[in-house]
């Protein structure tokens, strides 16, 4: 079962029909979290949402509980959140991107996805992660082709997994398949 | 009967009636059995009654009328502190006993001069109208919104003729959307073009406008397209608000079936071009009309994104109620079809005062005296028809 945890965003339900192409989903909102969901939950994604990091700290909680115990995923917010809690500092950027179709680049030999590809995807966030970032077992593995804006960060030891952009949106091409590979691996 | 006959019948008469676009011409509704007054306690029950009636199948089988904004959000649990403005119930709706069918031309002489005394006053002058702009926009920056529309109201003591004034604003400005309410103690007239919710038996579709265009000599409807296309901005804005009415439908469709139907298209109007895409789903099962009322109510596209984010902001900063602004007109049907739009351009008449609301986006990149002034534009075809 996948466990979404929602930051209360107008977004979250497609990230939720879209993992349920994968498994079974269970979601709750950040103030209603329920236990018997997360202890049962294979995986954990923390949903897009407004404020930053800061804004919750049940969800930080939550992340350093089952960090290397269960696959968690975090979009958006979620990517911010994991980062956050791996001391990185998010920081408000001059351009923003709400409703933004820009292009990718996976630029990592050690991403489950292959370096080199670019790709257009969705984003929705007024917020950045401050480089440099240094944390064991996490790499950026993509960035904005552009702007150069860390974009993904992938641990493959402790199978975490984090995305700027958001997978669900229309505007991401083949987001189905981004988080097909990160369920699987 | 013919309709300009009807129009004149109707109006001697002096019964409340409603009147609703339909595909080919529009619908009066009248000779109401029962008019429900809605108020936080009794909306759950009133909704969830609906379903129970046994007669289905009669075209007056519905409850016809609007929730206004403020119990759309009390129904998602948002909470609004205490605003000025008109008392005005939060919500009416109608059990119709006639229904007529009237054609697309609505021809009515009035019975009564309209009166109008002097201008009208905005709510929200320039410079208050920049300083909560400017701190939206701060908002936007620090991620507690994506994007957020500020309502402003024109106002003015009036006595009006609203059956002149539809018919009129139905010759300048025919929308797709356009009702309007006459009953005893208030009025509705409105031009909206958008609707919010057509659920046919299992099947529920939105169809968010983001993105309006003045037509000119220079344009047609592909120069627009090309237009809303380079238009970052506007891009920017439609794409958000498609993401959010397809997270809005997935509350209450099967997963997988929700799917845009038309991607940003454009539709032409008699001076606009609006930049529109339609969305829909395949309703799961045991999903009640409620349910997708609180999935979609109110609409997303004149709130902001993230929703609940937005209004709790919006209703901070908003002194005045929004009454039947942005609220939602429309019907459910006994058998549970519905069909809903948005209330915006509209006319609110109530106790001798008018009431004209508008609102425009604030985005990272927009301008607070361009706003200021599209608000204006979007306002003055209603107010011109007090000339």
């Amino acid at each position: 079962m996948i466990y979404i945890i929602d930051h209360e965003d107008s977004f979250t339900h497609n990230v939720i029909h879209q993992f349920e192409n994968f498994d079974n989903v269970e979601c709750d909102n950040f103030n209603k979290i329920n236990k018997k969901n997360l202890d049962k939950a294979k995986v954990i994604v923390l949903s897009p949402g407004p404020g930053g990091p800061k804004d919750y700290p049940v969800s930080s909680k939550i992340y350093n509980k089952f960090k290397g115990k269960k696959k968690i995923i975090g979009i958006c917010l979620g990517f911010q959140q994991i980062l956050f809690c791996e001391k990185a500092k998010i920081i408000e950027q001059s351009k923003i991107y709400h409703g933004f179709q820009s292009e990718v680049k996976v630029i990592s030999d050690n991403s489950l996805f292959k370096k080199g590809k670019k790709f257009k995807v969705g984003r929705y966030h007024s917020l950045k992660l401050k480089e440099p970032f240094y944390a064991k077992n996490f790499e950026i593995t993509m960035r904005c082709a552009i702007s150069k804006v860390a974009m993904a960060i992938e641990n493959n030891k402790d199978k975490v997994y984090g995305f700027q952009f958001h997978p669900e949106s229309f505007l991401t091409e083949n987001g189905n398949l981004l988080i097909k590979k990160i369920i699987s691996a | 009967m013919t309709t300009q006959n009807y129009l004149k019948i109707i109006s001697k008469s002096k019964k409340p009636f409603v009147i609703y676009k339909s595909n080919k011409g529009f619908d009066l509704y009248t000779n109401f059995s029962k008019k429900i007054i809605l108020t936080n306690k009794n909306i759950h029950s009133f909704i969830n009654k609906i379903s129970k009636n046994k007669s289905k199948n009669k075209s007056t089988d519905l409850y016809i009328g609007f929730f206004g904004y403020k119990i759309l959000n009390n129904l998602i649990g948002v909470k609004l502190p205490k605003q000025k403005g008109l008392k005005f119930p939060k919500g009416i709706f109608y059990k119709p006993e006639t229904k007529i069918t009237l054609e697309n031309k609505l021809n009515y002489k009035k019975e009564e001069s309209n009166r109008l005394n002097g201008d009208f006053k905005i709510n929200i002058n320039k410079k208050a109208y920049k300083k909560i702009f400017d701190k939206f926009k701060k908002r936007i920056k620090s991620g507690q919104t994506y994007q957020i529309k500020i309502c402003t109201k024109y106002k003015n003591r009036s006595k009006i003729d609203p059956l002149d004034f539809y018919c009129r604003l139905m010759k300048s400005n025919m929308a797709p959307e356009a009702f309007m309410i006459k009953d005893k103690d208030y009025s509705i007239i409105s031009c909206s073009p958008e609707n919010l919710i057509t659920k046919i038996k299992n099947f529920i579709t939105t169809k968010p406008i983001a993105g309006t265009l003045k037509k000119s000599k220079k344009l047609n409807k592909t120069k627009a397209l090309s237009f809303f296309k380079k238009n970052i901005k506007e891009t920017k804005e439609h794409n958000m608000i498609v993401d959010m009415e397809r997270s809005d439908l997935s509350k209450i469709c099967k997963p997988g079936s929700v799917k845009i139907i038309k991607k940003k298209t454009v539709e032409e109007y008699k001076d606009l071009y609006h930049y529109v895409s339609l969305i829909g789903g395949k309703l799961k099962k045991k999903i009640s009309s409620l349910d997708i009322i609180k999935a979609m109510m109110p609409g997303g596209s004149v709130v902001g994104c993230p929703k609940i984010s937005t209004l709790n902001l919006l209703n901070t900063q908003e002194k005045e109620s929004r009454n039947i602004y942005t609220g939602s007109f429309g019907y459910i049907k006994f058998n549970g079809d519905m069909r809903f739009n948005i209330i915006i351009r509209s006319i609110l008449d109530y106790q001798n005062r008018s009431e004209i609301s508008v609102a425009s986006g604030v985005v990272i990149d927009s301008n607070s005296r361009h706003e200021f002034n599209e608000n204006y534009i979007k306002a003055k075809s209603l107010m011109d028809l007090y000339k």
